[in-house]
């Protein structure tokens, strides 16, 4: 298993494929690259926005370790780690 | 109606005008909604769905009159929640109850325009004159990300007004743009070219469909726009929901007609084999249209984009970003969070006791006064202890409730109740609960009808059914004295500390069966796909004295009226089962002397045997086969009865059946009874193991009509109320069988 990507090692990630925001470390950023799961929950992050390599940044777990908060397109939200896990993102690169 | 011949130019005008308010959550369109309309407003629910209704009439400084319907926020149309259904129903017009709006007005919020303009976008292609209300431009504007509302308005073809909702700035201005709100022109969303040619398919088949030689009737919700063209868009419009597998409304009925459903079946296997998911496609051109609508609007120029990564390191922290820095972090968020709603809670179980006995008394002495013009006899009785207790029994929780609604508008308003939310949604997501149930939950500590009258925060309907379920576990106020008299009467030799115990065992036992019912539930009840957590964190906002104010009236208000009605009606028939039918004459002398010869109270003596000679004496009777097994006898089963009007009220109840007296003056008399009450065959009646198994009882069962009746409100109709009855009691009584089962094994064998 691979760790939480760290601020560091951001731009550490080869494959983009096995990158999920999950796994994004705190004050990261990436790109949207896909979002996968099923239909419901495929289209209500597209609508809320997870689409066309948007900016995404992780900017805190809660407390007792989900969920996370993202910055996205301007605005904050936060979905749970089993949410997370759909969004395939591409780190940027530092 | 004015006289046609007189003023010919209004002729034209509707009579009123049907304005539909639609925007997303958090975008300030309940403000924006109450700055339009003050105090001129009504709340129902939409029939069959518990989305709530808001209307309110607004005149427009040309002095005539409009209807404005509050939408539920909504993020998308695209419906999954009812939320959702409801406001896409009413936009296309498909509510019978509701008029087809005459024009939409968006309120877009600008500090967050992407994703706002992303309701937008699909709004358009509704058709309905529009005007978009730029609201938080203050916000926007200290961000350093003013928009400019010229160049939206220019991007979308609609007029665009700047507002401040809070300050009220942009009413009056927007209030005057209604009036000219203008069907935007649909835009060529940036669609893969094989999507635009399948539009075009399912579109020109829709025209066959609705152009034939007879006038389709449904021809109403597809305004026409501007000539040919406006209406080729429109049916490229409705080809695009159905090829993104929207079938809400009449969509259905259009994808099951020829020719539309060959073309669709084709239209998805041609795309498929391009690799082409038409709703993924859809949005993401949705967006793209919006980011180049966004950049204009922003006064950015055309071009190349700005590489956006920087942008990250380059913005500067927001007061937002500031506080949340606080108050979610991981010690000092925690701290915050317990310090809120330990004040919340404090707040609910003591500020509000005071004052709720000041009404009970209020009502009582009133009704006392009131009887006391009334002759002796059923109807003086009924009016003091039927009427007047009914009406005490619902307004007693109007402190509660007000109190709650208080608190509960400051922390949405400010922004903190999606924060509580991603605090607690670790804890509460582990039994299959949502973030924000955890509020519902702690109120119903001190009471089940504002925990659950608080649910109304939670969007999504599975949550909040799971939540409203497993609010009334929690013990509540009402328990108090029955777990005091019990406790204190059957386990005084145990030891202050050890029967402190047994009280936060019973706490406890009511969280563990709340939390193995939310999990079960979840699995079998409201099976079905989860429900995607997602949470916004809206920016932290002053929240306003008059939305305060407002959500305490309508709330406590819709209480009295909705669940207020059944309340009563149950306490009157509860009071007629305690009263009826009357003993008679003969039986009466017998009891009075009974009581003179053994020294006893007359009036108390009565009042006991008239309570065992009603209905509910002999309903006692009746059960007590059934719940003997449990350890109870028939007093106890007249007890459960009382109980069902408040719990508290199986204390006084005992008090009447063992003759004992007001026993709010004094509890000794009681305890004493109850421990030399015995049967029979010598045995006593109240042994630990008893009060043990009916404390269980009141734990788990649900006896308070006052629950009942808000959940049947708040889930809009009688189903999950008695789901709720059978299931806890069944299960109160299995635990309680078996405490008693085992507890006199233990003890006895």
């Amino acid at each position: 298993m691979r760790k939480f990507c760290t601020v560091e090692s951001c731009n550490q990630c080869d494959d983009p494929r096995t990158c999920t925001l999950n796994r994004l470390g705190i004050g990261c950023c990436g790109q949207v690259h896909s979002v996968g799961g099923d239909m419901d929950l495929r289209r209500r992050l597209l609508e809320m926005g997870f689409c066309n390599g948007a900016n995404v940044e992780v900017i805190r777990r809660a407390p007792l370790g989900d969920p996370i908060e993202f910055r996205l397109r301007g605005y904050h939200l936060s979905l749970r780690d089993e949410q997370a896990r759909h969004v395939n993102i591409l780190p940027a690169s530092r | 109606m004015s006289s046609c011949c007189e003023k010919p130019e209004t002729t034209v005008v509707k009579a009123t005008l049907t304005v539909a308010l639609a925007g997303n959550p958090n975008s300030g369109k309940t403000t924006l909604f109450n700055a339009l309309t003050g105090l001129r407003q009504k709340v129902a629910n939409y029939p069959g769905v518990t989305v709530e209704k808001k209307t309110g009439r607004c005149k427009l400084p040309s002095g005539q009159w409009i209807n404005i319907i509050d939408l539920p926020g909504t993020y998308s149309l695209i419906s999954r929640s009812p939320d959702e259904q409801v406001a896409m129903e009413v936009l296309r017009g498909l509510r019978a109850d509701t008029p087809a709006p005459d024009a939409v007005v968006v309120v877009v919020d600008a500090s967050n325009l992407q994703r706002n303009l992303y309701l937008v976008s699909q709004l358009i292609e509704l058709g309905r004159p529009m005007v978009v209300a730029l609201n938080m431009m203050d916000l926007a504007e200290q961000r350093g990300k003013p928009v400019s509302a010229e160049a939206l308005s220019r991007e979308l073809g609609v007029p665009v007004v700047p507002v401040v909702g809070h300050q009220r700035k942009g009413i009056e201005h927007l209030k005057q743009v209604i009036a000219q709100a203008k069907v935007a022109p649909m835009p060529d969303w940036p669609l893969p070219d094989a999507m635009k040619e399948e539009l075009m398919l399912v579109g020109g088949g829709l025209a066959i469909l609705h152009d034939g030689p007879e006038d389709h009737e449904s021809k109403d919700s597809m305004p026409t726009g501007n000539g040919k063209g406006g209406l080729l868009d429109r049916y490229k419009a409705i080809a695009e929901r159905l090829l993104i597998g929207d079938r809400a409304g009449d969509l259905l009925s259009l994808s099951q007609k020829e020719p539309v459903t060959s073309l669709l079946k084709s239209a998805a296997g041609r795309m498929g084999q391009l690799g082409i998911e038409p709703m993924q496609a859809d949005i993401e051109a949705h967006y793209r249209w919006i980011e180049q609508v966004g950049d204009r609007a922003l006064g950015h120029v055309d071009g190349p984009k700005v590489p956006a990564a920087p942008e990250a390191e380059v913005r500067s922290r927001s007061w937002t970003e500031r506080i949340d820095a606080i108050c979610i972090h991981k010690f000092w968020g925690l701290l915050i969070f317990t310090a809120i709603m330990a004040t919340l809670f404090v707040s609910i179980f003591w500020l509000a006791q005071p004052v709720m006995d000041g009404i009970d008394g209020g009502v009582s002495w009133l009704g006392a006064q009131v009887a006391s013009w009334l002759p002796d006899g059923p109807v003086r009785d009924l009016v003091n202890d039927g009427i007047f207790a009914g009406v005490g029994a619902v307004v007693v929780f109007v402190p509660q409730i007000a109190l709650l609604f208080f608190f509960l508008s400051i922390l949405e308003d400010s922004g903190y109740l999606a924060r509580a939310a991603f605090l607690m949604d670790r804890l509460l997501a582990k039994v299959g609960l949502h973030g924000k149930s955890f509020i519902p939950l702690l109120s119903s500590f001190a009471c089940a009808i504002p925990g659950i009258m608080a649910t109304r925060t939670i969007e999504s309907r599975k949550d909040r059914l799971a939540t409203i379920f497993v609010a009334p576990f929690m013990s509540c106020s009402a328990r108090l004295p029955v777990y005091t008299l019990l406790i204190g009467t059957f386990f005084a030799a145990y030891g202050p500390f050890k029967q402190a115990g047994i009280m936060l065992a019973l706490y406890a036992l009511g969280i563990v069966a709340a939390a193995g019912t939310a999990w079960v539930f979840k699995r079998s009840m409201l099976k079905g796909p989860k429900p995607a957590f997602i949470l916004e964190l809206p920016t932290y906002k002053m929240p306003q004295a008059s939305q305060v104010a407002r959500s305490v009236f309508t709330n406590t208000k819709a209480f009295l009226t909705k669940a207020g009605t059944t309340i009563f009606c149950l306490s009157v028939i509860l009071w007629a089962m305690m009263y009826y039918p009357r003993m008679p004459k003969s039986h009466v002398e017998q009891v009075e002397q009974q009581a003179s010869l053994h020294n006893q109270d007359v009036d108390t003596a009565i009042a006991g045997e008239q309570l065992r000679y009603s209905v509910a004496g002999r309903f006692g009777h009746l059960i007590e086969p059934a719940i003997r097994p449990l350890g109870y006898d028939w007093k106890m089963g007249v007890g459960l009865v009382g109980a069902f009007a408040a719990r508290e009220v199986f204390v006084s109840t005992m008090g009447i059946v063992y003759s004992v007296g007001d026993v709010e003056q004094e509890a000794t008399p009681l305890e004493d009874a109850m421990r030399a009450d015995h049967y029979a065959d010598g045995r006593a009646v109240w042994t630990p193991v008893v009060a043990l198994s009916l404390l269980v009882w009141f734990v788990l069962a649900m006896q308070c009509m006052s629950t009942l009746a808000v959940v049947r409100r708040e889930t809009g109709g009688w189903k999950w109320p008695l789901v709720m009855l059978v299931y806890m009691n069944a299960l109160a009584y299995v635990v309680s069988l078996a405490v008693y089962q085992v507890g006199t094994r233990f003890l006895h064998g």
